[in-house]
């Protein structure tokens, strides 16, 4: 194989599996948005009602 | 589901509520198709969940599955989102528009207050009268009619389980317009004077007020604190003290009225066939053997055991099929992919790191069908009675059982699950020990180090180390317990009071459902999670490539940056008896613990003494030496490594959920920081006292 070709599809490989993680990361924080009583604010000072 | 969307065009709001253990979970997979988890013992649901169904004319509805609940005067936090749920306290969740209350017909008598309560709701109700088949069984002879007619809300024979009574439920529910009750349960006539005046002075909703006013007019002073403001405490504090002085007890008088209310109608209504005296049912009986303070523990280490034994045995050939699947997959590649990076990546990355934790799903599936079968049975609630007497010495709440049971097959359902105990600090220090439960990612390091310890042994040794091994966890984990209980969160242990469940016949279907959704989240968590970082694995083991490229790839792993990590965290682990290989696998498995194996594979895929031979990865382990020609994977060692996986937290998945659960950081720091420190300390003094007693 071409070796700028194997590195460039080695490069995007791994800023893909980099990119999985980010955009997991950003949609898990997104999603947790307000917090009900589901969450465990009872458990700490700052979150008790 | 896409909540907002999906609630604006539905006709109606459908609210399943009920006592824990009825049945509730099962008439909502029932009624929308879905599988949500259910299981024969309490506290299965912590949460709310939400689904679809049509009613009896094609209607859309919503419908929401309640966490169970005896009363809505709650203790715990998962009964606090029923009741601000059915008391549109929520922002989230609209107020329900109906109340479907489930009941358990072979127990009316218990299941009838909380029903009482939800007429107080000023919400259309309807009865679903759930497991009737089971209350003919017991030889109650229920009046359906008479109970509509005393209630004043329609009631639905059922055994959702078969489907039975869901056209007749539909139609109760698509009624238009739903009726409201027609009868009130009993009251004291001076207090419900109280609750209207009350109401009248509340902020709350004209259609809540009155229910609001009730609850906290029953209510004590600490939960009347932690629900309203002050000037509301004081009203109501004065209305219970004019009460007293009527004579009338708030918080006693009006649960003795209805339960007294409650007993006239199961008398008429729900009317035992033989009611000569209590007879032994089957399940009696056996509960004779199987809580015995020496059949029962004997029953349930021959249980577990059992288990252990299967998945060494029968996994056997479907992991021989996997294997030589993977190589087969390798060799394609190989032939397919040009030499170079590209072909390294997907061969000793890719299919070595993925393939190296899919050879197990096999033994996962196992553990989750006698898993299953334990639950659905209903043994699950013995062994939780069995454990108590355990448990409340070290001071660990009864109810901490069922999460760190959950915590078996992974410590996050088990985490969420602790929602159950009412007790501040009795849920932190469950939620701090429940991660030393053995959970079913461990099983590939343990299945790997036992197959390097015994390549010869039979599968009943393997599977005596295999349970010796989940013992650990649970001892430390009770230990642990104890201590934080004397230290950082000292309390008393309340009692526990577990109603046992009847003995039911497994249900295979159930059973088979579950498997092969573990097998779903265990196959995406491999295509996603594991892939990606079995990537970025292969990456830090192959760059930085070295300047000299003749360098043997023993030498050019060494120089990688995993290797060169692996190096600088070596005098750290060197008292283990661990090189830097395994300080790679140890800091790759952080993200998850199966990474381990993944790891491993890796490494000794890349190895240039090893990438020529027809061995498999766990053989050229077998085989590792050290630079002075000793044995890297000596019995020590793997014993060691095995008591390190037991105790360390390694799984960043668990370490977010405590944060979140804890609303924190600062506990799952600490709780990532004395695992670290046990499992430190564990594989230690295996390695040093093995030796000294003169083991290698």
């Amino acid at each position: 194989m071409n070796p700028v070709l194997d590195q460039l599809l080695v490069a995007a490989a791994i800023g893909s599996a980099i990119g999985f993680f980010l955009v997991r990361a950003y949609r898990s924080r997104k999603k947790r948005g307000g917090c009900s009583s589901q969450c465990g604010c009872s458990l700490s000072s700052k979150g008790k009602r | 589901m896409s909540s907002t969307a999906e609630i604006a065009d539905t006709v109606r709001h459908v609210a399943i509520a009920g006592n824990p253990n009825c049945g509730k979970t099962t008439l909502f997979n029932a009624l929308t198709g879905m599988r949500q988890r259910t299981g024969n013992y309490p506290g299965v649901t912590v949460e709310r969940k939400i689904g679809r169904f049509f009613g009896s004319h094609g209607e859309p509805m919503l419908l929401l599955d309640l966490p169970g609940s005896y009363s809505l005067q709650v203790r715990s936090l998962d009964e606090a989102v029923s009741r601000d749920v059915l008391l549109g306290r929520r922002k989230d969740t609209p107020r329900p528009d109906v109340i479907v209350a489930v009941v358990d017909a072979s127990n009316l008598e218990r299941n009838l207050y909380l029903v009482a309560q939800l007429l107080d709701l000023q919400l259309p109700v309807v009865l679903a009268l759930n497991m009737v088949d089971m209350a003919e069984q017991a030889g109650i002879h229920l009046d359906v009619k008479g109970l509509e007619e005393a209630l004043g809300i329609p009631v639905v024979p059922m055994i959702a389980s078969k489907g039975v009574g869901l056209v007749e439920l539909k139609q109760a529910l698509s009624r238009q317009p739903l009726p409201m009750p027609a009868r009130k349960p009993p009251i004291p006539e001076a207090m419900e004077r109280e609750a209207q005046a009350l109401a009248q002075e509340l902020k709350s909703a004209p259609e809540v007020a009155y229910s609001e006013a009730l609850l906290l007019l029953t209510q004590h002073e600490q939960g009347l604190k932690e629900q309203a403001d002050e000037a509301t405490v004081q009203k109501v504090q004065a209305a219970q003290e004019r009460l007293h002085k009527q004579g009338i007890d708030p918080l006693s008088s009006l649960v003795e009225l209805r339960y007294d209310w409650i007993a006239d109608l199961c008398a008429q209504y729900a009317r035992k066939a033989d009611d000569s005296g209590y007879q032994l049912t089957l399940s009696d009986r056996l509960d004779g053997w199987l809580t015995h303070r020496v059949w029962g523990w004997l029953a349930f280490l021959g249980a577990m055991a059992l288990m252990f034994f299967c998945i060494f045995t029968l996994a056997e050939y479907p992991m021989g099929w996997i294997e030589a699947g993977q190589e087969w997959v390798g060799d394609l590649a190989k032939s397919w992919i040009p030499e170079g990076d590209v072909q390294s990546l997907v061969v000793d990355g890719i299919i070595a790191g993925v393939g190296g934790v899919v050879v197990f799903l096999p033994q996962i599936l196992i553990l989750f069908f006698f898993l299953g079968m334990l639950e659905d049975s209903g043994y699950m609630a013995r062994a939780a009675f069995l454990m108590d007497r355990l448990m409340s010495s070290v001071g660990l709440h009864g109810k901490s059982f069922i999460p760190m049971l959950s915590s078996y097959a992974c410590a996050i359902p088990g985490i969420m699950a602790t929602r159950t105990i009412e007790n501040r600090k009795d849920r932190l220090v469950t939620i701090l020990v429940a991660p030393l439960m053995s959970c079913s990612a461990r099983l590939p390091v343990y299945i790997l180090m036992i197959a390097l310890l015994l390549p010869n042994g039979s599968s009943g040794v393997k599977a005596g180390i295999m349970l010796s091994m989940y013992a650990v966890g649970t001892i430390t984990a009770f230990l642990m317990a104890w201590l934080f209980k004397k230290t950082l969160l000292k309390g008393e242990t309340p009692m526990l009071l577990l109603e046992l469940p009847p003995y039911r016949m497994p249900s295979l279907k159930n059973i088979i459902i579950r498997m092969v959704e573990r097998a779903g989240i265990f196959l995406r968590r491999a295509g996603t999670v594991i892939l990606a970082l079995s990537v970025i694995l292969w990456a830090l083991l192959t760059y930085p490539k070295p300047a000299d490229p003749e360098l043997p790839r023993g030498e050019a792993l060494a120089q990688s940056y995993a290797g060169k990590m692996g190096h600088a965290i070596e005098p750290l682990i060197r008292p283990l008896g661990y090189d830097w290989k395994i300080g790679v696998g140890l800091i790759g498995s952080f993200a998850a613990r199966e990474l381990f194996v993944s790891t491993m594979g890796m490494i000794y895929n890349l190895d240039d003494e090893h990438a020529e031979d027809e061995d498999s990865v766990k053989e050229v382990m077998a085989k590792e030496t050290h630079a002075d020609g000793s044995r890297v994977y000596t019995p020590l060692v793997c014993i060691g490594l095995m008591i390190f996986y037991v105790l360390a937290m390694q799984c960043i998945s668990t370490v977010a959920v405590v944060w979140r659960e804890t609303n924190s950081w600062k506990w799952p720091l600490f709780q990532i920081a004395y695992m670290t420190t046990l499992a430190w300390v564990g594989a230690f003094l295996v390695l040093q006292v093995g030796r000294m007693l003169g083991f290698s």
